[in-house]
């Protein structure tokens, strides 16, 4: 008795000595990220807009419905961006743009994550009947090409707003990440500690959250950085085509007011766009830099 | 099971794929409010009367599933329909339409697929070089950059400032009377910056994959035997490396043509080039339902046999792929 639960605790002790703690991995991740100078620009980046954003109300120079300005000024010092049609400071504009755009794209990657998550799991440990309708669904979904789809897809809504684009991309983008999941599911089924753990008894539902889990995070994590440019791309997109609502502040609107002008006044589709590469490029970089990180073969 | 059997199997499997996708778009366009009479009588005051007469002649006013029904037989009888707003058949719009698609569409993938393996290539065997940060780096600006976006600025200033080049359209009017040869170049000259933009973003999305299926193949064991067996560099890179290393871009490639119909509905309606993606913006505007319907078909079929095709493309030329 006594030497059984002598085994129990040397067992116990073995499992923390070789198991690295939560903090303990985000260390050596965090570590390795650092590593590479460009996936830290592209952090910066990203950390760079979302405080334009969140900080816009209280840094932006003029309020975003304030136009006392001269209509269509050049960039000038009172006047970075210059001024759009109604006189509005276009760089208030562009900082009350990134707060729409970066929360369509935060917004939507978190519903799409929920549902592929929840669905792709559900597919790959069921199987069956259920594996084949879901895989069913994200193949019609992502035959259809992804423009078109959103165009006729916003049509439904007769009422326009932020909420409804996001709530229609997280639901149109789903699919693929689902595919992925689901296959991650499958092939860390079928994997080595996977097996060792089964044979010691686990649980399935052990397995699933202890050891499945946290490695499907990370193609998760990475899928989702790289998604959210696409999603506030789309959004601009949609917008500019004039299928978004008009009296929002994001850069769609200032692209697609600014269209008319693009010949007297240069500054009001530049900045928006450069504002929208800016927000890409560093979400992308550092996506990339999270997938060699957290060494991420999908995809 | 065999390739032959996989193949006939994904063949057989593009029917029922084709309806369902034809269902949810079917379902997604009506469940819009308003319908092609609202738009057909936008702007003008008309009775309600004569709006429920033009709905029961156009056989709106039936329900959801009887029209799905009636759309699928004279689907299979070959009749798309006519379009709501421009009183012509949907056939004879869509065929238009393809061509101009097309063209942009196919020379921008080829032309992109070409310099993004001559990069990719040059890249990935001088890794680390200022060659390949400053394509890696280019590729990520170009993958970033919003196409719309890119062709503003280069229709803004290639077009209005500098004046060199075309703005819309795939011709200027009036060419079609001069000679061919000056037809031809005028319309060369117009296709330039739709497909400088496509190359934009498509080049750089492939750049990258080339480029990272390169790096992986050339570490592998066979090169390392090749090069040991005293073959000329050149040789071991094109013969053997890259034939490996082409295989996910063929893959990639047949999926690419979903990916540019997409992006070219705007790009189309930016440079108001003709083809099935401005045609798909104006008829969503315009709730025309049996253009869209057709339309959601021709590109539903051209999506499902390109995707079939590159499955049967990478299963054909790498031997370890098990079909199943």
């Amino acid at each position: 008795m006594e030497r059984q639960s002598q085994a129990n605790s040397e067992r116990k002790t073995e499992e923390e000595f070789f198991k690295p703690s939560r903090a303990t991995r985000v260390f050596i991740i965090w570590r390795k990220l650092r590593k590479s100078k460009l996936a830290v620009a592209g952090l910066g980046i990203v950390l760079f807009m979302s405080a334009i954003a969140l900080l816009a109300p209280i840094i932006a120079p003029y309020g975003p419905e304030w136009s006392g300005a001269p209509s269509r000024a050049p960039p000038s010092m009172d006047y970075i961006f210059g001024t759009d049609a109604a006189g509005r400071d276009m760089l208030s504009l562009v900082m009350y743009g990134a707060r729409n755009s970066l929360l369509v794209g935060f917004g939507a990657v978190f519903i799409e994550i929920v549902i592929a998550t929840s669905l792709g799991m559900t597919a790959g440990y069921f199987g069956g009947l259920l594996d084949e309708i879901i895989m069913r669904i994200t193949d019609v979904f992502l035959t259809l090409p992804t423009t078109p789809l959103l165009i006729v897809a916003i049509c439904m809504f007769s009422a326009r707003g932020i909420f409804v684009m996001i709530f229609l991309m997280g639901v149109l983008g789903w699919p693929f990440m689902c595919r992925v999941v689901r296959s991650e599911f499958l092939s860390l089924r079928e994997s080595t500690y996977v097996e060792a753990a089964r044979s010691l008894g686990a649980t399935r539902l052990r397995i699933i959250v202890r050891h499945i889990l946290p490695n499907i995070l990370s193609v998760i994590i990475v899928l989702a950085t790289m998604d959210i440019p696409w999603y506030i791309f789309y959004e601009a997109t949609l917008t500019y085509l004039g299928f978004g609502d008009p009296r929002s502040a994001s850069w769609g609107v200032l692209l697609e007011k600014g269209y008319l002008y693009m010949q007297s006044a240069w500054w009001m589709i530049t900045f928006p766009g450069l504002a929208l590469l800016f927000t890409s490029l560093g979400f992308n970089i550092f996506g990339d830099g999270l997938r060699d990180a957290l060494d991420v073969k999908a995809r | 099971m065999g390739l032959r059997d996989y193949v006939i199997r994904r063949l057989i499997l593009i029917v029922p794929t084709f309806f369902l996708i034809s269902l949810i778009w079917f379902a997604l366009i009506h469940l819009a409010p308003g319908d092609p009479v609202q738009a057909m009588v936008a702007g003008h005051p008309v009775d309600r009367e004569l709006m429920e007469q033009l709905r029961r002649e156009l056989g709106l006013d039936q329900p959801l599933p009887v029209q799905y029904g009636i759309w699928v037989s004279r689907l299979l009888t070959g009749n798309l329909g006519y379009s709501y707003i421009s009183k012509e058949t949907v056939w004879n719009l869509i065929s238009y339409r393809i061509p101009y698609t097309l063209e942009v569409m196919l020379v921008g993938e080829f032309l992109s697929l070409i310099i993004a393996i001559v990069l990719g290539v040059i890249a990935a065997v001088k890794n680390g070089s200022l060659v390949d940060a400053s394509c890696s780096v280019g590729a990520i600006f170009g993958y970033s950059l919003p196409n719309f976006w890119a062709a503003l600025m280069a229709l803004m200033i290639f077009s209005r400032w500098l004046g060199w080049l075309p703005s819309s359209g795939p011709q200027t009017p009036g060419m079609e009377f001069s000679s061919p040869f000056a037809a031809l170049a005028d319309h060369l000259q117009h296709l330039i910056l739709p497909i400088s933009i496509i190359l934009l973003t498509w080049t750089a999305y492939l750049f990258r994959i080339v480029r990272s299926s390169m790096l992986d193949v050339l570490r592998q064991d066979y090169v390392t035997t090749a090069r040991a067996k005293g073959l000329r560099e050149r040789i071991v890179i094109y013969k053997h490396a890259l034939r490996n290393a082409l295989l996910p871009v063929v893959t990639y490639e047949g999926y690419a043509l979903g990916f540019m119909l997409g992006g070219e509905a705007v790009l189309e309606s930016i440079f108001a080039w003709p083809g099935l993606g401005s045609f798909m913006v104006d008829s969503a505007r315009n709730r025309d339902y049996t253009s869209l319907m057709g339309l959601g078909s021709i590109i539903a079929i051209i999506v499902l046999v390109a995707n079939l095709s590159a499955d049967i493309a990478y299963a054909l030329v790498d031997p370890r792929i098990r079909y199943d």
